[in-house]
């Protein structure tokens, strides 16, 4: 019975200080008795005993049998209250985050206003080098396809202002690697509304690993452009305007990239061309930032082939994001390429209301964004939590 | 002042017989309660902030680690009890090695205690069933702790119901890069001849079958279409090569019958170079071909797009090969081959002390359903209290979506 009572606690403590010399076996056993539970063969004839009740009761002393079958129903009582309790504990919960989250987005709303998003964090330690969200596909009465792509653009644009330099949307079936054209034109608008007219807003580019992408288009000189153009308008944020990149994931950039990678390995293995020694994470981890990070990408530039040179020069820093906000009640990965997850911050934007086993999406609003930044940067959230 | 003498009373009165009585009743029943409904089947724990906890209570870090331990025992009560059979605990990671040797040492020197005393209780553990295994790079373990740890492990092997995985140096990389070397291995054994010849005794010929095609073919060929013979305007008139490209074709067909979905995805963008690719490159992809056999020690964009091109390369000038293809790697023959293969997935993953990353733990388990908690409480304050909350929200969201799922 598990609250140790204290004298057996200090006992056993004393032991441990010694290193495990104080106590023999048999004392230590001796010490353990009382705590132990009843072996499993009657745990599990108590399970059973709920599924068949009745019919034996008469051949067999009954007190015995009653008393269990009466426990069963008090646990499931309490169970059932316990679930019920907690149902509405989620509801209350899921109100005051709702609430939560609306009086956040009074108090901080973007105004389709690259000045007040900069405002936002300006104050933070620091801001993620990349950033990649988890989005759902909408069903049909969220507004499907449009609804995604709409949200996608606004995430570029509070990106830009955030001056994130790279964000990669992750969903699930990659169905946003098939409209890439109306994509970019769509976050291209986005940008414009925001950022103005096309010489101020960023230059965008938008790459999809395992996907004939889109070649970077050859925009003129924007660099140039950019500083011209911003010199009368944006005169605080003239000089720094950096591009966005965009990178759409899906979970064929998960599991089955390194299945491929599995596959081409070992039929080089298979041609005698290597040994299955010389496979290092080193090795799996460059081949995977070659192929599914923007580097990789911007390096191959599309599909032609001449990767590794370029990419040896830059650090792997960008493959991995620094910070991933889950679009969703809580945090399920849903798929998301498992190498480059290892050391990201993961936020969770949580449950407020609507949708609660996961399966549906969350709206992506700026204030989750925001929260997200907030809590990469180790920043106190505005009005407590 | 008064507040010390409350805190006195206050333990005094938890540790009155009365009082434990109570508590234990009510511990006994909350998980009798538990598990009336699903219980995630396996659980994995993150143990963070025994050093943490430690610093804040000013005692040794080994002593934060020794009340860690503590903390594990109980959890681990109660998981088990409460029905799940598989426990994961990411108990040393390779990066740990870079801490004070003093802590390290410290860390091992528990770890061989431990196990040693687990060893002495032989009886206790075949009662109750559980089993430990060590994941992680067994080579990396001193030699005096590896002996303590393969007795443990070999102990308890034949105790069935519950597993205790214990990851002990792990990273997930090297699991996920060790599966891969593994696979790589497996697919790289030749398969043995009698084997393969019987495997390979269909009563189909090759050459009668592209004998035909080709007289069929032949039959059609006045009314030509443009679009064949710009692709395979070289190997149209030379019926040797004809039958290769048609013998690898069919190939391709019944593997991706063979393999699942993620096979498909494979030959997509092989698929798009052929037909979609922009319309100054329709010769590059066969140039590209030509040339790999040169330089394949380069890598390709994708390696997808590479594998199914060098699959159409290596595999077919020797048509009698006895490896098993790589076309039949699957993501599950990566699973079968890492450390924990053959556990039920992992539902629940709890990281403990506020830290909100995975830190290379579990990657290749943990990344599709489960659900993934971050807790704020340090490990060893995380008892039956701080994880009852997670296990009934576990249970509710598993039950909300079990009811949608029927309706």
């Amino acid at each position: 019975m598990p609250p140790f009572t204290q004298t057996d606690t200090t006992l056993y403590r004393k032991d441990v200080a010694s290193g495990g010399r104080s106590l023999t076996a048999a004392e230590r056993e001796k010490l353990l008795q009382p705590y132990l539970p009843a072996p499993q063969s009657d745990s599990t004839a108590m399970d059973s005993r709920w599924s068949a009740t009745g019919p034996q009761k008469k051949y067999r002393g009954h007190r015995r049998r009653v008393r269990p079958l009466l426990k069963a129903k008090l646990h499931f009582l309490v169970f059932f209250l316990i679930q019920l309790v907690f149902g509405i504990y989620i509801r209350l919960r899921q109100i005051y985050n709702a609430t939560f989250d609306r009086l956040l987005a009074i108090r901080h709303y973007h105004h389709r206003s690259p000045e007040l998003i900069q405002r936002d964090v300006q104050n933070l330690e620091r801001i993620p080098e990349h950033l990649s969200v988890i989005l759902k596909f909408k069903s049909k009465e969220d507004g499907g396809l449009e609804a995604l792509m709409d949200e996608v653009a606004e995430l570029c644009a509070w990106s830009a202002a955030a001056e994130i330099p790279l964000l990669s949307v992750y969903e699930k079936s990659g169905i946003l690697k098939s409209y890439i054209p109306s994509l970019k034109e769509l976050v291209e608008q986005k940008l414009a509304s925001y950022f103005g007219p096309p010489p101020t807003t960023p230059v965008l580019r938008v790459f999809a690993p395992n996907h004939p992408s889109m070649a970077p288009s050859p925009s003129p000189s924007p660099q140039i452009a950019v500083q011209t153009g911003n010199g009368h308008t944006h005169p605080s944020t003239a000089t720094k305007r950096q591009p966005l990149d965009l990178l759409l994931l899906s979970a064929a950039d998960g599991r089955d990239t390194l299945v491929d990678l599995t596959r081409t390995l070992a039929e080089m293995s298979q041609a005698q061309k290597l040994s299955p020694k010389h496979i290092t994470s080193k090795l799996i981890d460059t081949e995977i930032s070659a192929t599914t990070s923007i580097l990789g990408l911007r390096a191959t530039g599309g599909h032609s082939t001449r990767p590794l040179d370029r990419l040896s020069d830059k650090g792997p820093d960008l493959a991995e994001p620094d910070l991933v906000i889950v679009f969703g009640p809580y945090v399920k990965l849903d798929g998301y390429p498992p190498w480059q997850v290892r050391l990201s911050e993961i936020f969770c934007v949580g449950d407020s209301g609507g949708d609660v086993s996961g399966s549906g999406s969350t709206r992506v609003e700026y204030q989750a964004f925001l929260r997200g930044l907030w809590k990469y940067a180790g920043a106190e959230m505005k009005f407590g939590r | 002042m008064s507040s010390r003498h409350i805190s006195h009373l206050r333990k005094w009165l938890w540790s009155s017989p009365p009082a434990e009585w109570v508590l234990s009743q009510l511990r006994e029943l909350l998980i009798g309660a538990l598990r009336q409904g699903p219980v995630p089947k396996h659980v994995a724990f993150v143990m963070d902030g025994n050093r943490r906890f430690a610093k804040k209570n000013r005692i040794e870090t080994v002593e934060g680690h020794n009340l860690g331990f503590e903390a594990l025992a109980k959890i681990l009560e109660v998981c088990y009890k409460s029905g799940v059979t598989h426990v994961t605990i990411y108990a040393f990671s390779i990066e740990n090695f870079k801490r004070s040797k003093y802590e390290v040492d410290a860390l091992m020197d528990m770890a061989k205690i431990k196990l040693r005393q687990l060893v002495e209780h032989g009886d206790l553990l075949d009662r109750y069933g559980a089993r430990i295994r060590i994941l992680g790079q067994r080579e990396l373990i001193k030699p005096d702790v590896l002996e303590v740890v393969d007795q443990a492990v070999k102990m308890t092997s034949g105790n069935g119901n519950c597993v205790l995985n214990v990851c002990f140096p792990y990273t997930s990389r090297e699991e996920i890069t060790s599966a891969i070397r593994d696979t790589v291995d497996e697919f790289s054994r030749p398969i043995p001849r009698d084997v393969a010849d019987k495997e390979r005794t269909r009563p189909f010929k090759e050459e009668r079958i592209a004998h035909t095609i080709r007289s069929h073919q032949f039959s059609q060929h006045t009314s030509t279409d443009s679009d064949s013979t710009f692709l395979h305007a070289p190997e149209l008139h030379s019926p040797s090569s004809s039958t290769t490209s048609l013998s690898s074709y069919s190939q391709d067909a019944s593997e991706q019958d063979l393999s699942s979905m993620s096979t498909s995805t494979t030959l997509q963008p092989d698929g798009y170079s052929d037909t979609t690719t922009s319309p100054s490159e329709p010769t590059s992809t066969s140039s590209g071909e030509k040339q790999l056999p040169h330089h394949k020690n380069q890598t390709s964009p994708t390696p997808a797009s590479k594998a199914s091109r060098e699959h159409g390369q290596v595999k077919n000038p020797s048509p009698n090969s006895t490896y098993p293809s790589p076309e039949l790697i699957t993501p599950d023959t990566l699973s079968s081959h890492m450390y924990n293969a053959g556990d039920p997935p992992v539902d629940l993953l709890v990281r403990t002390s506020g830290v909100s990353r995975l830190s290379d733990f579990l990657l290749w388990q943990c990344h599709q359903d489960t659900q993934i908690v971050f807790l704020d409480v340090l490990w060893p304050d995380f008892d039956l209290w701080s994880f009852l909350p997670v296990l009934w929200e576990w249970q509710w969201r598993t039950r909300k979506a079990e009811k949608s799922e029927h309706d």
